[in-house]
This record gives structure tokens, sequence and C-alpha cells, in this order.
């Protein structure tokens, strides 16, 4: 597991923070929407923050390999899944 | 802007065998006071809301632990070991 670590940058950390940032909102607004389901800024907002949230994850998983297994992400030559680090040990 | 942090004076038995707490402090939290979330109410930025723990100011409430209770008069004597 440690032969092949994956390079770890300042990229790394700034995409990752980024995605934790975006997850927030989206976790913020889904919940929101669930008593507000009229509110059509909110949803617009929403979907837009979901389009960004799905743009970093494309840039990070392409730079650092899949942020998701069992078919929610690609992987190259060999399988990154199994390649450190963890999500514990950054 | 209402304080977020209430004070009360408990009763103090004659009897006490410890220090007493004079003042004792408690937290009302924004929601408290909001019937139903309004649409379009200001946004922290997506980094801001994940320091704060909420997308919206208007509903951000600190937390500073015990040292809320600094300065106020006998907060900190049960601290203290008595003797």
């Amino acid at each position: 597991m440690t032969t092949a670590n994956r390079p770890v940058d300042e990229q790394f950390y700034q995409l990752l923070r980024r995605l934790q940032e975006l997850d927030f909102v989206l976790v913020e607004l889904n919940l929101y929407l669930d008593t507000h389901p009229h509110d059509a800024q909110a949803i617009e907002q929403y979907n837009q923050t979901a389009q960004q949230r799905w743009e970093v994850a494309q840039e990070f998983e392409s730079r650092y390999g899949p942020l998701m297994n069992f078919g929610h992400s690609y992987s190259d030559y060999p399988w990154q899944w199994k390649e450190a680090p963890w999500p514990w040990q950054v | 802007m209402y304080s977020q942090v209430r004070v009360y004076y408990p009763y103090v038995s004659p009897f006490d065998p410890c220090p007493p707490i004079r003042v004792k402090t408690y937290q009302v939290n924004p929601q408290l006071f909001m019937q139903f979330q309004p649409e379009n109410m200001r946004q922290f930025t997506p980094a801001e809301a994940l320091i704060h723990g909420t997308l919206w100011p208007d509903l951000y409430s600190s937390y500073s632990g015990r040292g809320d209770q600094e300065g106020l008069e006998g907060a900190y004597d049960n601290r203290k070991p008595s003797r």
C-alpha cells in the first residue's frame, strides 16, 4: 500500500478543501430545500453548486485518482483505488 | 441584535458545602426566534460557511465554551481546588 504513494502537493489540499466547502454548501441547501421545495432561486443555486462540485471532483480525480469506488469514479492503469494516501492519512 | 448568551443568578443555599456559583449563563440560539426560515437570506461564502457550520450568517451561533463565563462573578470559583 505504501509502495506507490500518489503525489501529494499543495494543489491536492486546495482541491480537497474546495470539495469540502462545496459539499457543505450542498448539504445546507439540500436540507433547506427539504422544507422550502418552491424556492426556485435556491434550487438554481443548488444545481450550480452541484455543477461546480462535479468540475472540481473531475479535476481532482484526473490529477490524484478516484474519490469513490464501486463504479462511481474511473481508474487509470494500474488500479488506483488502493493507492495511499487514504482519506484518514491526508 | 440580541445577545446569544443570557445570564441567571441561581439560589445559593447557606448550607452549600461547595463554593457557590452565583452567575450562570446559557445560550439562546438564533433559530429559536425564527418561526420558519425566510427565503433569500444573506449567505456566507462556501469557505466561510464550512468554518461557521452554517450557510447563513443569521443562523450562526458562536460557542466559546466555558470561556463565556470569564469575568462573571464566581464563575471560576468551582474550578479552583477548595483547599
